[in-house]
């Protein structure tokens, strides 16, 4: 992975065909994916095609991409979204908006419990801790297989599209979910150019075009020339957390402050979220939508002249992206060839009535706005898969720039936003005393002044620095951005020519050792993978099965006809058993594991049941009440201790008593 | 979209460090350098050297391709700005605006200079004072001003005054500071 991370092995590279078995291309057989913020997709356009995209089982192109970790096997898609009002924390929609980012920077609301810890932000589900690059790769499992099923043959490469506007880490985080699924990146497209490559805006020969791209959670807005064959993207501006899904909290907040609700619950908050999309798109059609969450008891209407006074800050703020992209490209609206509108987000009129306001002429919409991403991914894929389709040349830009924090925490930028990617800058760093043999250099992504109102990508280390008077150790570190737009970091120690080890830091994102134990479990250890998962799984049931029993029967086996003594030793005997089971961490097999559970499940299921019919003949008999709720609170007190296991078995039996 | 025969990419040179920017393009240096003919020159090295038109080649050549595209990016992005074309001229003519040496970096703004920026460092005060309208119009004045100090600069390349264009152009730097300055300003006061 040429990535910042493991920029100490790039002096490897130049070794003759260093691992270039692995890299080997199949021409024609890779995929485009754009993994989106409410959906994904996937599309083909083999050895020169048209591109295509690709349907599922129902004929539905578009996976919504939501990633259910309510039960033991992630669910992804619209099953996944199915269980999103009853498992409201267990079921992850919108990832891509934590992609890179860590819990600090989560400044929007979302129900989700966020693991405590510094880095990359992780999800609390179901018991565990997933990142949203977990997650991501997830769906682009989902999409891998779809495409193997509708090609034929297996899938390696694909091209990932991200926002234009997405940083290093972010666009990091993508391309390591790409490699937990399997995949071999072989780019990150930014979605504007992507969206200029579909539309083959390089056939009409010259000509200057903005695409306008708002998704459900990123906006980008790119300048781009096209000449001959080059798509140059002149600028690129936008947000990487404005998208549909904001429009969706407007009308959601809008709904719930005239409903008077002021603390809504996980359940209720997904539901009315997904009423509140079902309402804004109804919008785009219709002048007036009627609004119905019954969780919340709101029956009402909405009007489209009130939605769009509700975006009308979001709007605002897209439109002045654009003004600002326009004046780094150095051009003005009138000098524009054409304006594309990409997003399902543009679907919204007054999305559209106001980019068309801004840029003085109709968009252009002939393409799906859903797709046409997707279809550019496609399309770049098949010519970096070296099929035989006819050259282009992309070249896109670095959307923020690059600086170093210097002395007072002020940044000196080494590359500027919107530079032409590939490109490197050479900083020389020198040393102070005599005594010194190494830096700390701190890197980071933004354009403010002061290094901590931007991005922190990285610090490092340089090591090993040979002893000079003051002045006289020349380091020169090159930073060098890749077609990705993904840093790496070499250093050279110039009067001595020696090269510096350089320990990068990355300061979000997977560490490379996680990133690597990821990939082993999904590649090559599937099976072990889901072994291992239904071990714990297993674990965690007979521990709760274990404590119930034991409990029950330290308090209460030895009442009067509670265990009757034929019953006691098997019950004793299963229990040992299944505490063994549990100490025994060699036991590997979850079958056998279940097999001890069930057997102690079989063997106290008489003594459960007659503790409960020992608590409802005590009300039946006429005693005090005060006797009674002595005893339901002690039944009720060892229930809750055993979790509810008891109470499943009881049922299953029937009515008894 | 397809093209029966995709020729294969013509094989990449040797990769050489020593190169400036003009070189790079094989553009001649100049200061009034033809836009056109620095489009096309650009356009047509990436379509050359792009790593992409690599992917199938050996790890060798691929890293040879990003050297060249980074250095091809490189040079087009000074020389595409009159600022950054006339400083880098002025670095070829032995003077590195980027070093404080006292033989060879930048020169030392005079005194009445200094002065200068300092009663307009109160200007822009009293104009964030006044609004975003005085700050509109500060901006414009110094738009205005910064062109001509370019053009000097330009002017005295033309006639190989080196020392004289270096010279504008450290006064130049320090205006590039003031208006980032009121761009800040305007920002908070929008």
């Amino acid at each position: 992975m040429s990535d910042l991370r493991s920029a100490n092995t790039l002096f490897q590279i130049s070794e003759p065909d260093a691992g270039n078995e692995l890299d080997r291309r199949e021409a024609g057989r890779a995929i485009g994916i754009d993994l989106g913020t409410t959906h994904s997709l996937v599309a083909v356009a083999p050895s020169g095609a048209e591109p295509r995209a690709l349907a599922d089982a129902q004929g539905e192109a578009l996976l919504p991409s939501v990633v259910s970790y309510a039960d033991s096997t992630p669910l992804v898609g619209s099953e996944a979204r199915a269980q999103l009002v009853e498992s409201p924390q267990s079921v992850l929609v919108s990832v891509k908006r934590f992609m890179g980012r860590g819990s600090e920077d989560i400044d929007f609301d979302h129900p989700y419990a966020l693991a405590p810890g510094e880095g990359q932000a992780r999800f609390e589900v179901g018991g565990r801790e997933v990142s949203p690059i977990e997650a991501s790769a997830e769906i682009l499992v989902a999409l891998k297989r779809r495409a193997e099923a509708e090609l034929g043959h297996e899938v390696r490469g694909a091209v990932i599209t991200v926002p234009a506007y997405f940083d290093d880490a972010q666009r990091q985080a993508t391309k390591d979910a790409g490699r937990i699924a399997g995949l071999e990146v072989y780019r990150l497209l930014a979605e504007p150019t992507a969206a200029a490559v579909a539309y083959g805006l390089d056939r009409g020969g010259q000509g200057l075009f903005a695409v306008y791209d708002l998704g459900g959670g990123t906006f980008d807005i790119s300048i781009l020339r096209l000449r001959d064959g080059v798509f140059q993207v002149l600028a690129t501006g936008g947000d990487s957390a404005l998208g549909g899904d904001d429009f969706d909290r407007a009308v959601a907040s809008a709904l719930l402050e005239d409903a008077g609700v002021s603390a809504p619950s996980p359940s209720q908050r997904q539901a009315l979220a997904l009423e509140a999309r079902r309402v804004k798109e109804a919008l785009s059609e219709a002048e007036r939508c009627a609004v119905s969450v019954p969780a919340l008891g709101i029956e009402t209407e909405l009007s489209r002249e009130r939605f769009e006074a509700l975006i009308a800050p979001w709007l605002k703020k897209t439109i002045r992206a654009c003004r600002s992209t326009l004046k780094d490209a150095e051009l003005r609206a009138t000098e524009l060839d054409g304006v594309v509108l990409v997003g399902g987000s543009t679907r919204v009129p007054a999305v559209r009535a106001a980019v068309e306001d801004f840029f003085g002429r109709a968009p252009l919409t002939d393409l799906d706005p859903d797709r046409v991403v997707a279809y550019g991914a496609a399309i770049t894929a098949d010519l970096l898969s070296g099929s035989k389709r006819e050259g282009m040349t992309l070249l896109d830009v670095v959307p923020l720039s690059l600086g170093l924090e210097t002395m007072g925490g002020i940044v000196e930028k080494i590359i500027p936003r919107n530079a032409t990617i590939p490109i490197a800058a050479r900083q020389v760093f020198t040393n102070y005393s005599e005594k010194q043999t190494g830096m700390s250099i701190h890197v980071v992504q933004g354009e403010r002044e002061l290094a901590d109102a931007n991005r922190s990508l990285a610090r490092f280390e340089l090591k090993g620095m040979p002893s000079l008077p003051p002045g006289m150790a020349r380091v020169e570190v090159t930073f060098q951005l890749d077609a990705d737009a993904l840093l790496t970091v070499t250093a050279t120690e110039l009067m001595t020519g020696v090269q510096q080890r350089v320990e990068v830091k990355p300061t979000y994102g997977l560490g490379d050792e996680e990133v690597d134990r990821l990939v082993m479990e999904s590649l090559d250890h599937a099976g072990e993978d889901f072994a291992a998962r239904a071990l714990a799984e297993e674990r965690v049931e007979l521990g709760r099965v274990v404590l119930a029993v034991r409990t029950a029967y330290d308090e209460m086996g030895s009442i009067e006809g509670l265990l009757p003594e034929s019953e006691r030793a098997p019950l004793v005997a299963a229990l040992e058993g299944a505490e063994a089971a549990m100490q025994d961490a060699s036991i590997d097999d979850a079958k056998a594991i279940k097999r001890a559970r069930e057997s102690l499940e079989k063997s106290s299921e008489a003594f459960a049941r007659r503790r409960m019919e020992r608590a409802l003949r005590a009300g039946m008999e006429g005693q005090s009440l005060a006797e009674i709720e002595a005893a339901l609170a002690e039944e009720d007190k060892l229930e809750r201790r055993r979790g509810g296991h008891g109470a499943e078995t009881i049922e299953s039996e029937g009515p008894q008593s | 979209m397809t093209s029966s025969e995709a020729s294969p990419p013509a094989p990449l040179e040797r990769f050489d460090p020593s190169r400036n920017h003009f070189e790079r393009l094989g553009l001649a240096p100049a200061v009034a350098l033809d836009r056109e003919a620095l489009e096309s020159a650009y356009l047509e090295r990436s379509r050359r050297v792009h790593p992409d038109r690599f992917v199938t080649a050996d790890a060798a050549t691929q890293r040879l391709a990003m050297e060249h595209a980074a250095a091809v990016n490189e040079a087009y992005q000074v020389l595409r700005s009159p600022l950054r074309r006339a400083e880098y001229l002025v670095k070829l003519g032995g003077i590195d605006l980027d070093s404080s040496d006292a033989g060879t970096g930048a020169p030392k703004p005079t005194q009445a200079f200094l002065i200068e920026m300092i009663e307009r460092r109160e200007g822009l005060e009293a104009a964030t004072e006044a609004g975003l309208e005085a700050l509109e119009d500060l901006a414009d004045e110094l738009a205005d001003e910064r062109e001509a100090i370019v053009d000097a600069a330009v002017k005295a390349l033309e006639s190989g005054e080196v020392a004289k264009a270096a010279e504008a152009l450290v006064h130049a730097r320090y205006l590039a500071r003031l208006a980032d300055e009121i761009e800040n300003a305007k920002e908070s006061a929008a």
